[in-house]
């Protein structure tokens, strides 16, 4: 249970970070000469690619490619959709 | 090329079972209004768009789409996983329950089936962003009616999300046309 709290918590990390990089990139297709708003992005992609790191050490692969498991295919771990986590 | 992420945009924990309440969140699925609707629509409408900031945004707010059509499946899948026969029959959706069991399938509240004659691409990009900004209209105000039939918080605080990103997709869709109306000014302007 503690070790679900804890993926929870890392798990929201990674949406908050996705969330806000993709909600900057939608203002940034409309609005592609605004440098400030670029900063922002760059800095928002290095957030979330640290929390889905985060994660993936310390809970399951998000992508199958991010899979670490030499013995076994650790893609299918964890919570598919829409199994809560 | 599109990449899948094992969670959904943002978590999805429904606590109470409620196979009515789901038959009613399942046509912001497979419905005139819902997210397959909204994502067939634009990533089929991009492929004729003339101008990259047209294609961005329709790629971009499309494939966020299916995130939500994921999001979607996912709190009608909660709100009845587990529940049998006699509990949608109590609940009034004995004739989904026919039919379909515990699944999820493409259809609005009332049991049509989706079709793509819910959304137009029309090859002309000022009457595809106007078919678009008048999508996001009605998605919001599908939301809106599914937040005055439902009192299950756990529901309502996904579907507030969803109903905010429709409004989001509205201004990104009028900045898309702003743009497109002032490139068309100007070209008048030289001739």
């Amino acid at each position: 249970m503690e070790n679900n709290l804890n993926g929870r918590q890392l798990l929201q990390a990674v949406d908050e970070a996705s969330f806000y990089m993709q909600d900057l990139k939608l203002y940034l297709d409309t609005h592609p000469n605004d440098t400030v708003a670029i900063g922002m992005f760059k800095e928002a992609a290095k957030q979330y690619k640290a929390c889905k790191e985060a994660f993936e050490c310390a809970c399951y692969p998000l992508n199958a490619e991010a899979s670490r498991d030499e013995e076994c295919w650790d893609w299918l771990m964890g919570a598919w959709p829409p199994q809560k986590l | 090329m599109f990449i899948f992420e094992k969670r959904t945009q943002i978590p999805v924990r429904i606590n109470n079972k409620n196979p009515r309440l789901a038959g009613i969140i399942l046509s912001q699925y497979g419905g005139p209004d819902g997210e397959l609707s909204a994502s067939l629509r634009y990533l089929s409408q991009r492929f004729s768009m003339p101008d990259n900031m047209g294609i961005g945004v329709l790629t971009d707010i499309g494939t966020e789409e299916l995130a939500h059509l994921e999001i979607v499946g996912s709190i009608v899948s909660q709100l009845t996983s587990g529940e049998g026969a006699k509990s949608f029959d109590r609940y009034g959706v004995g004739d989904y329950y026919v039919d379909h069991s515990n699944a999820v399938y493409p259809q609005n509240a009332a049991g049509a089936p989706f079709t793509a004659a819910y959304l137009q691409s029309k090859g002309d990009p000022i009457a595809d962003i106007t078919e678009d900004l008048a999508a996001e209209q009605k998605a919001r105000a599908t939301y809106d009616n599914i937040l005055r039939l439902s009192d299950d918080p756990d529901v309502n605080n996904v579907i507030r999300f969803l109903r905010e990103r429709e409004v989001v997709h509205f201004q990104r869709f009028g900045d898309t046309m702003l743009t497109k109306l002032k490139a068309i000014i100007m070209k008048k302007k030289h001739c």
